[in-house]
């Protein structure tokens, strides 16, 4: 999309501010049982019903519907959610997902118990709010940074470059429909990093995903 | 949170009547509001004019039929079930009054979307025969005029391309990966300086005047 369209979309929206919702999961850990089912996530995101959804996936996996990758979350909870509906998917990936991290001998190790306690917050959860607000969700923010800080240091910057990108694609996304109301559904350690960095943007109003 | 769309459903079989009804109900956009297996009528129009979708599985679909069901509920999008998307079955039951159809190959989530967007006014034209469903119903009437109050932008001129295509606000959004009111703005604007007051208006004077999904003016694809 050229930037003479996106100013055009721009063009006859009155200077407000677009409002947007970052909303975190715990995606690997789906497979796994937990206490509340993707009915809560659909229920949810129907109920803020916003205007555009920002994912985590990768513009060629939506041109060819793609999902079979991408997680439960994502592939059979929300992608269906707004096709059914006027929710617009905006895909936010780049070029796909970072490698996750790994090590070898005690780091992988100590990786490996991280997880793990990364899965009890999530089956222990008894709702989507525990991920996203309270205890648990800092607690989950700080296992993962522990996990890319244990794991070797081209899966540290290969996040980073991830995590930018995601920002750079979402603030486009913003900018090309100013106030059209954006939720971002991404894993829960991104939501500490791209929060603050869309605060920074005077286009944009960071708000709860509660006040959307 | 946009109400659910409320949709009557016509059938000559009642049993047919009941397994649309069980589907549709299930469906958190739709509300079934009745299955009927009589045309509605004028006597039954005051309770069927506040149902804005009309959904039609008749074996037989004869023109007259279909506008007796148009004059029954003036306002209502009417979608039909058709055997098969051939413009020799469809462009009849347009000129008579549909404004949407589904082929039995259609899945439920499409489905779905076709009776919400007939429900919001839209034409739901299969779009490898869009334009020429829209060509056809031109031709021999008279087409808005070529003189614009002002030119399309650019992306007016996309918008208006991929409407001429067959494509529901909805998906036209989706292309454009912008929300569906601002489409929705960017269709007034269209409306407002092409001098037209409906859908199908604009996307004739597109196929008339050419303009291709991408905003250009040439070979329709």
């Amino acid at each position: 999309m050229t930037e003479d369209l996106v100013a055009e979309d721009a063009k006859d929206a009155a200077p407000v501010k677009t409002a947007v919702a970052v909303l975190g999961t715990l995606a690997e850990f789906h497979q796994e049982p937990i206490a509340f089912d993707l009915d809560a996530l659909v229920d949810l995101v129907q109920q803020i019903n916003p205007d555009l959804l920002c994912l985590d996936m990768t513009s060629e996996q939506w041109r060819a519907r793609d999902f079979g990758d991408l997680p439960p979350e994502y592939r059979e909870a929300l992608l269906p959610l707004a096709y059914q509906t006027d929710i617009v998917v905006a895909p936010v990936g780049g070029d796909g997902p970072p490698p996750e991290p790994q090590a070898a001998g005690w780091r992988g190790m100590l990786i490996g118990l991280v997880r793990g306690l990364l899965g009890w917050l999530q089956k222990s959860a008894p709702g989507l709010d525990a991920i996203n607000s309270g205890w648990r969700h800092d607690w989950a923010n700080h296992l993962y940074d522990l996990t890319v800080k244990l794991g070797e240091n081209d899966v540290r910057s290969a996040q980073a470059t991830h995590r930018q990108r995601l920002i750079d694609n979402i603030v486009k996304t913003a900018r090309r429909d100013p106030g059209a109301r954006i939720l971002v559904v991404v894993n829960v350690r991104d939501c500490h990093h791209i929060r603050p960095a869309l605060r920074t943007c005077e286009e944009i109003e960071v708000r709860s995903y509660t006040e959307l | 949170m946009r109400p659910a769309t409320r949709l009557l459903i016509f059938t000559t079989s009642p049993l047919r009547g009941e397994a649309w009804r069980a589907l549709l109900t299930r469906q958190p956009t739709l509300e079934v509001a009745d299955v009927v297996s009589v045309i509605p009528g004028a006597a039954d129009a005051s309770s069927a004019s506040d149902i804005p979708v009309v959904f039609v599985d008749m074996t037989l679909l004869d023109v007259d039929r279909v506008r007796q069901l148009r004059r029954g509920s003036p306002h209502a999008g009417l979608l039909f079930l058709v055997s098969s998307y051939e413009l020799a079955q469809i462009l009849p039951l347009l000129q008579a009054g549909a404004t949407g159809f589904v082929d039995h190959n259609t899945d439920v989530a499409d489905l779905a979307r076709a009776i919400i967007a007939v429900g919001r006014g839209e034409l739901v034209l299969p779009p490898r025969i869009a334009a020429r469903a829209l060509a056809a119903l031109t031709r021999g009437d008279a087409t808005p005029s070529a003189d614009l109050v002002e030119p399309l932008t650019q992306r007016e001129r996309e918008v208006l391309g991929l409407l001429a295509q067959g494509l529901t606000n909805k998906d036209i959004a989706q292309e454009l990966f912008v929300s569906v009111r601002t489409v929705e703005a960017h269709l007034r604007n269209v409306y407002g300086k092409l001098g037209v007051r409906s859908r199908t208006e604009a996307a004739l004077w597109a196929v008339e005047h050419g303009i291709s999904a991408g905003g250009e003016e040439g070979e329709n694809r």
